[in-house]
């Protein structure tokens, strides 16, 4: 009987950890073990070969660069996704006329599919007819349509920058639903209390709003770092990480290498894996969020 | 009372704008779709003409009618089969403390790092090797499998917020324990329940490369509506105007949904993190 | 076609020869109890959409050979170009094995012993362009079966050359430049030059081809050689001059050929493919444009860069009466020529060549395609291939000799 009851959470958990293990894990044993092997061009597998897909990543020359801005990447789009998330958020929670349909269109960029965003985007700044480039033409601020200055995406000091703000784009709507969400959940006489205080304005959010929405914005900012650091579409159709390498994150660098070299591939998924793991215990450690599962 | 009057018409001019800004791109995908071929890369905002064609050419015999279904069946699938999964999971890890627990949490947390485009490698090679009858069972459980960890998570802090004490009243009242988590726990948390199903649904409506990678064996009328869609990138030049179309046609449906569920996904999104 | 063409030959273990002959012997027949065989054909997709989709027209191949012979069905997976490669690789593996496939050609599978040579399921491989043979050959047999090519010429806006007061086509890159600087005049872009990831190491190779370089000489890799440096260093100075499109490394062709199309580029490199991309853009009249050999350094180029998907037939299924059979028949020139016209490619085999020699689309095209250059065909190719694509570009507007040279590093450096 003792025995049994310790089955029990099996009974429970047992189909979603069956799931987990062949979609999830699986491939991601297959994944490990292909970076210890030599796979040729076209996939066929000639048998291990130690670290070498490990050394020759290592000593690409590109590889400290695009790591490198793998993290400006994903601490520059969180952290604007964030903090214009908070913005939108307490704008969008307050109560005016037609609320309701001004967060539906809130929510279209996070209902259409990051790669359709991320194509219209490269069409709107295509250098001689994009409207993006068109409009910027009449205030001014492109001399002339079809030269250099008006092709933004090639050139990488400009071209990452608009890359940033589309990531940031396709990743406001859940955010801000998230960090609403959080707002809602304030109960209204936690203010009252405040403002018999005597608290107002930036203070009471300062030292009431900020605290209390913590959850909300550790799990936003969270999910937020994943999606970001995996976000595949945005550079692939913008750029595909050229010139060069010179906008591509480790995703991007990852396909690329999978095109020649599988095994190398294979090796750089697992760096990529390391690092989100990384960036994500360090938050999560900082912001000591078990207490939140073990609440 | 003149202030917060103004102030009202401030807000609401302000979200306004920002509800345009959201909104602009995607009303240019609708004009784009809308020039005809030999006023594609004119420099204006609207086409001298507007045409339809377009989008009505998409319906042609051999069109995204079909995708469209196959892709409504991997959708529906997946999100079926990850709530069938997510719920015992979600909550029995809220109602009780066992051995393992935390582990389990973040095993299911570490699978929403692992993104599928890393591992479409692995992937094709474990479903080829199933046999499965078609793509879209494999794209089925690949969807479910990806969303698992969004749905248990999200429904274990719903189960969490709801009092364990109104299943043990159920229980005296007779109620077995299966009984009272349908007929009680389950109703209550239909919101978060709800917005797991959303949240899976539009993430496997969208979802592109694992479809394409495991669907392209299939006729192409038996292939989900995006990797249809990515057809019109072909290798000499992009059909930008049924590209956008067939966009058009993917997003509208999702906006739909979302709309009508807006006020819960408010609800729902980090339901019980704040108490 | 696929992004490439070719076929890539693996060097490496013989043994091979000896293999094929053994399983020869022993091959052929072997299908279901009631004497009826079905064919398994995999086919890369070249159509724009499920209009004109290579389904299509294999299909209307098989049901004709289906009447003539009721014993043989053929079943056919069309699956598009960017995932062709893969998507068969898978099935090998698997050891679901197609009878025959179309689109790249493997010589591991043949270093595998899983392919019939040409001559085991064709009646008359000699009618096949023999310029494309190497790449089909493993071992000294020949596997990978051309099947379609393309090759490049020059094409040019011969309204904007006459609004530009241009009268002769370029010939030479002195003629490239001027014209290009003329039309630029007009606020149009002069030449279009694709160096981004998509499309790279083709519009490099046929700058090395102006040059007298290439990717190798007598099978060994010259990227960093001077020819090649002196054709990037040109390419630079003419982006710096403003005569290309900006940024020419981050561009790819798709968007250069639709402008081309749209009458806003005034030359570009091109296969027939641009073709029905300007007929549908509708802005450029069949008179407004045409198509000459490629520039050179120093006069046009009698050769150019040729491209070919390949057929190749798969042993384990043991069809190779059928496959022959089949093979025989679809080769046909009324299907090669068919092919040809849907997709705008061009054909595979001498006599079709011939019967397409008087054709104004086309023959500008087929002077130069049997003796085009072909992309390298060693292991080492692949991986290049997608550097090459991805760095080239950066030798425009970077120093020519440090970027060639460091891809000739990887090339030599290589597996």
């Amino acid at each position: 009987m003792a025995a049994l009851r310790r089955l029990t959470p099996l009974a429970w958990l047992g189909p979603a950890l069956v799931l987990i293990g062949v979609v999830v894990l699986w491939p991601v044993v297959v994944m490990v073990q292909s970076s210890f092997q030599h796979i040729g061009g076209e996939g066929f597998v000639a048998g291990y070969n130690g670290t070498d897909n490990y050394d020759r990543l290592f000593h690409e020359p590109d590889f400290a660069a695009v790591l490198l801005r793998t993290l400006v990447w994903v601490v520059v789009v969180v952290a604007v996704t964030m903090l214009l998330s908070l913005g939108l958020a307490q704008l969008f929670h307050q109560r005016f006329p037609g609320r309701r349909v001004a967060r539906w269109a809130l929510i279209v960029p996070w209902a259409a599919s990051v790669m359709m965003t991320a194509l219209i985007f490269r069409w709107a700044l295509d250098p001689s007819s994009g409207v993006i480039n068109l409009f910027l033409h009449q205030i001014g601020v492109v001399d002339k349509l079809g030269s250099n200055q008006a092709h933004w995406l090639g050139d990488p000091h400009r071209a990452l920058p608009w890359m940033m703000a589309v990531a940031v784009f396709v990743s406001l709507p859940f955010t801000t639903y998230a960090i609403l969400s959080g707002l809602q959940g304030i109960p209204e006489d936690v203010y009252e209390a405040a403002s018999l205080d005597g608290a107002a304005g930036l203070r009471t959010y300062r030292d009431i709003t900020l605290p209390l929405l913590r959850p909300a914005i550790v799990v936003a900012t969270l999910i937020n770092v994943i999606n970001v650091f995996n976000s595949f579409p945005i550079i692939w159709e913008m750029t595909r990480g050229g010139p060069g390498y010179q906008t591509s994150t480790s995703t991007i660098y990852m396909v690329d290498l999978k095109q020649g070299n599988v095994g190398e591939a294979a090796a750089m998924s697992v760096i990529n894996f390391a690092l989100v793991i990384v960036i994500v215990v360090v938050y999560l450690s900082t912001t000591r969020w078990k207490e939140q599962v073990d609440r | 009372m003149r202030t917060s009057r103004a102030r009202t018409v401030a807000l609401a001019a302000g979200a306004y704008l920002v509800a345009i800004v959201f909104l602009l791109p995607y009303v240019e995908m609708v004009i784009t779709a809308g020039r005809t071929k030999s006023e594609l890369l004119d420099a204006n905002y609207f086409p001298k003409h507007f045409t339809f064609s377009n989008f009505t050419s998409l319906w042609s015999a051999d069109g995204l009618g079909g995708n469209i279904w196959v892709s409504l069946r991997v959708a529906g699938g997946a999100t079926l089969l990850a709530l069938l999964v997510a719920i015992p999971a979600g909550y029995y890890t809220a109602r009780h403390r066992f051995r393992g627990r935390t582990a389990f949490l973040l095993v299911v947390l570490a699978t929403q790092m692992f993104q599928p485009a890393a591992m479409l490698v692995g992937l094709q090679r474990e479903f080829v090797n199933f046999n499965l009858p078609s793509a879209t069972v494999s794209l089925i459980i690949v969807n479910a499998g990806f969303n698992l960890a969004f749905a248990i998570w999200i429904l274990n802090a719903f189960f969490s917020s709801i009092p364990v004490e109104l299943e043990e009243a159920a229980q005296v009242d007779g109620l077995s324990r299966i009984g009272a988590l349908v007929r009680i726990t389950l109703p209550l948390a239909a919101p978060g329940i709800v917005t797991a199903l959303i949240f899976t649904f539009i993430t496997a409506w969208n979802e592109f490369l694992v479809a394409l990678t495991l669907s392209l064996g299939s006729p192409p009328g038996d292939r989900p509506l995006t990797v249809a869609i990515d057809g019109y990138v072909g290798q000499y030049s992009t059909d930008w105007g049924h590209l956008f179309a067939g966009g058009l046609v993917a997003t509208v449906p999702v906006i739909i949904l979302f709309a009508l569920i807006e006020r819960r996904v408010v609800t729902g999104l980090t339901a019980g993190a704040v108490k | 076609m696929k992004k490439k063409l070719t076929g890539r030959v693996a060097g490496g273990v013989a043994l091979v020869a000896a293999t094929t002959l053994a399983l020869t012997a022993c091959g052929g027949g072997g299908s279901s109890g009631d004497g009826s065989t079905t064919l398994k054909l995999v086919v890369a997709d070249y159509g724009t959409g499920p209009d004109n989709a290579s389904s299509k027209y294999w299909q209307g191949i098989a049901d004709a050979f289906h009447a003539e012979h009721a014993d043989i069905t053929v079943k056919i997976t069309s699956i598009p170009w960017t995932q062709f490669d893969q998507q068969v690789q898978t099935m090998i593996q698997n050891k679901q094995y197609p009878d025959i496939t179309e689109g790249d050609y493997f010589s591991n599978y043949a270093e595998d012993g899983l392919l019939y040579t040409a001559s085991d399921v064709l009646s008359n491989p000699g009618n096949l362009l023999p310029a494309f043979k190497d790449q089909g050959t493993f071992e000294g047999q020949q596997y990978g079966l051309p099947f379609t090519t393309s090759s490049r010429t020059l094409f040019y806006n011969k309204k904007l050359f006459t609004q530009a007061g241009i009268t002769s086509a370029p010939k030479t890159w002195a003629d490239v430049q001027a014209d290009a600087e003329k039309v630029k005049g007009l606020g149009q872009t002069g030449f279009g030059l694709p160096l981004g990831a998509e499309e790279a190491q083709a519009e490099s190779l046929l700058w090395m081809l102006g040059a007298g370089g290439g990717y190798q000489a007598d099978g060994k890799y010259t990227i960093d050689s001077a020819a090649n440096v002196e054709a990037f260093t040109f390419l630079k100075g003419l982006v710096a001059a403003g005569d290309t499109e900006p940024n020419p490394g981050t561009v790819n062709r798709t968007d250069l050929w639709q402008k081309f199309a749209q009458g806003q580029v005034g030359m570009i490199n091109g296969s027939p493919a641009l073709i029905p991309i300007i007929q549908e853009a509708g802005v450029l009249q069949d008179s407004d444009w045409t198509s000459v050999p490629i520039a050179g350094k120093s006069g046009p180029l009698a050769t150019t860069l040729g491209v070919c998907d390949n057929v190749a037939a798969f042993k384990p299924n043991g069809h190779q009466t059928q496959i022959k059979q089949f093979l025989d028949f679809a080769y046909q020139d009324k299907y090669q020529l068919q092919f040809d016209k849907e997709y705008k490619l061009l054909p595979a085999t001498s006599t079709a060549t011939a019967a397409l020699a008087s054709d104004p689309v086309f023959a500008p095209f087929l002077t130069a395609l049997p003796k085009s250059i072909q992309y390298p065909s060693d292991t080492s190719w692949a991986n290049l291939k997608t550097k090459i694509q991805q760095t080239i570009g950066t030798a425009v507007t970077g120093d020519p000799a440090s970027v060639l040279g460091d891809l000739q590093k990887s090339a030599t450096a290589g597996s």
